[in-house]
């Protein structure tokens, strides 16, 4: 059986502030994804350069960072044998002006307002997606992930625990 | 009673008949029509609507209550989860029924209506509150309310109980409330300072009762509002564009790319100019003058405000009189999110920038403004008459009132928010069903409102 793969979904402020949307996207995530961590906070200017610092000097840059501190974002670690190519593909074309006549019933077609407000943010590659849940979950053990949790969020007994909103280990 | 009385005559016909007829005749004798009687009689007329009235008709997407009509879902459990409940068509509000609607305004997923009254309450809002932009609703201390399934009474502290409102619009979470001569009331979400008031990294919208006043810009009367996504544009009474709000894009139009919190006058070639609307739905704002001239700012990332050395973020407005050359004086505007929609004195709506353009069967990216054919919207050898008057944009679609009140939408139909009966997006413009004369159509991120007039 295929391991596991980890990414982190961002769910940006304008969806996680409309319930309609919120609803919805966590629907995607519960039933399609195992979702291992999750956890919702509110970026200041400085962490939020620093997390696209790849993007620094783009034009975008900076209405990309202001965008990300003005609400709260919901940060989803997702388990998947596919997790982040299937997050990527569930969320269409990163721009939502030419994705939504595209792919017209990917997350970012329907609930996509501008190019910047696009719903959410997914990792592009395992090194990326490592990268950045450590950078949001630092107390988050790749090394107890790989060695224990994953075999057994893989083979189950797992449930949803809904207060959490993550998935955890059934006890017997 | 007859059957009765026949019974009765039965039993007793062989006893006494003659009292029995005497009876009959002197209850029969009241039942004779008295012709001044029948004068006197109140003749019952059906209601008729007044020209005054005013209709309102909703559409698009009803899951977030901004269309303030309750619509029933499918029983089935996965039906409720997966299918949203829209409004294919546009739909009577009974609201706008019971009260007298003026202004309204589209925001993303709510909705707010001003009616004519000296009450308290002249504001209503329905829809997603979750940044209190429709105001404080709470079923119990400290228990907001994120969603207004049905329109509900804003809370705003006027001096005086006659102050009318004459202007509202909406953005993605703050909504403005322009009154006649207590000026602008904000409400909603101020991350960007859209509000107008001091930015508060901390502070929590979600059931806030905070409103805030701007009685006067630059010691002028504000005359009307518009709103962004994120920003917010004030016009005042000498013509002089405000800004405040989320300047990323140059939206603000205040020379940099700052969020600005106290509003500001937009500098660039507008400085001179008597401005007399402004327009903005996503990031990108345009301008007009009493002399019918064009000016813009904000996002050009597909060409909507053409600038010569290809700039994609406008921070100052500028004139676009050269790129509007030969249409003649523009009468109205409005910008969507990657397109704009102008319309000049003879009728013609004119588009540029990318997306559904209402031009052909294709998505397009057109770089100068381009006629639609005039007969998609009804001119044609019978009637000549047919011009477009009024425009206005959705992020992803458009609409036009003609001069005969008809409303026609194009572009995205983003949860059946053009109101033409289908999911499908509209590849030209087509008209819309609705029972009136549509006087304003207002366009939100999934849905529209439009207010009418009755026929008669």
């Amino acid at each position: 059986m295929q391991k596991l793969e980890l990414t982190l979904a961002i769910i940006k402020p304008h969806a996680v502030s409309n319930p309609v949307v919120r609803t919805f996207i966590r629907n995607i995530l519960k039933n399609k994804f195992i979702v291992v961590k999750t956890k919702r906070v509110t970026l200041d200017t400085d962490t939020a350069c620093k997390f696209y610092e790849e993007h620094a000097g783009k034009f975008f840059f900076k209405r990309l960072t202001t965008f990300m501190t003005s609400g709260c974002i919901d940060l989803h670690v997702l388990g998947h044998v596919n997790a982040i190519q299937m997050w990527r593909q569930c969320l269409g074309p990163t721009s939502v002006y030419k994705g939504q006549f595209q792919d017209p019933y990917c997350l970012r077609g329907m609930f996509g307002i501008s190019d910047t407000r696009n719903v959410a943010h997914g990792s592009d590659s395992q090194d990326s997606a490592e990268r950045e849940i450590k950078f949001f979950f630092p107390e988050f053990s790749f090394y107890q992930w790989r060695i224990d949790d994953e075999e057994w969020f893989r083979k189950g007994p797992i449930t949803f625990n809904d207060h959490f909103f993550q998935h955890v280990k059934k006890l017997a | 009673m007859i059957t009765k009385m026949n019974a009765v005559k039965v039993l007793f016909r062989n006893r006494t008949p003659t009292v029995f007829i005497n009876r009959y005749y002197a209850t029969t004798k009241k039942k004779i029509p008295d012709p001044d009687e029948e004068e006197s009689l109140p003749i019952f007329q059906y209601p008729t609507s007044k020209s005054s009235d005013r209709n309102m008709y909703l559409w698009g997407l009803a899951e977030t209550g901004a269309l303030g009509i309750h619509i029933p879902r499918g029983k089935n459990r996965k039906q409720y989860r997966n299918n949203f409940s829209l409004c294919w068509y546009p739909m009577r509000s009974s609201f706008a029924e019971r009260f007298d609607v003026e202004q309204v305004a589209a925001g993303y997923g709510f909705t707010v209506a001003s009616i004519k009254t000296d009450e308290q309450h002249k504001v209503f809002g329905m829809g997603i509150n979750t940044d209190s932009q429709i105001g404080y609703h709470a079923p119990r201390m400290g228990h907001p309310l994120e969603l207004l399934l049905s329109p509900a009474p804003i809370f705003l502290p006027y001096k005086s109980l006659e102050t009318k409102i004459i202007s509202i619009d909406a953005g993605r979470a703050h909504t403005a409330i322009l009154s006649d001569n207590e000026g602008v009331f904000t409400l909603g979400n101020n991350a960007y300072g859209q509000c107008g008031r001091r930015i508060n990294p901390n502070e929590e919208y979600n059931g806030s009762m905070v409103s805030y006043n701007i009685k006067r810009l630059g010691k002028e009367k504000i005359v009307s509002v518009c709103c962004g996504q994120d920003h917010t544009l004030f016009v005042t009474q000498g013509g002089k564009v405000f800004a405040c709000g989320w300047g990323a894009d140059g939206q603000t139009g205040l020379g940099t790319y700052d969020n600005q919190a106290v509003p500001a006058a937009v500098k660039g070639d507008i400085t001179t100019e008597n401005i007399v609307k402004v327009a903005s739905t996503g990031d990108c704002v345009l301008a007009l003058n009493d002399q019918g001239e064009l000016f813009g700012w904000g996002n050009s990332e597909y060409g909507q405000i053409p600038m010569q050395c290809g700039s994609q973020q406008v921070n100052m407005s500028y004139s676009l009189r050269e790129f509007t050359r030969g249409l003649g004086k523009i009468t109205d505007i409005a910008a969507g999110g990657s397109f704009c929609l102008i319309v000049n004195e003879a009728g013609d709506a004119f588009v540029w920038g990318y997306g559904l353009l209402g031009l052909g069967p294709n998505v397009e990216h057109s770089k100068t403004p381009k006629q639609i054919p005039s007969p998609l919207f009804g001119r044609n050898e019978f009637n000549t008459e047919a011009r477009v008057e009024k425009v206005a944009c959705g992020i992803g679609h458009l609409a036009a009132i003609t001069n005969d009140g008809h409303l026609y939408m194009w572009g995205r139909n983003r949860q059946g928010c053009l109101g033409l009966g289908s999911s499908k997006d509209q590849t030209f413009p087509l008209k819309v069903a609705i029972g009136g004369h549509v006087l304003k159509v207002t366009c939100g991120v999934d849905h529209s409102v439009a207010v009418c007039r009755p026929f008669t």
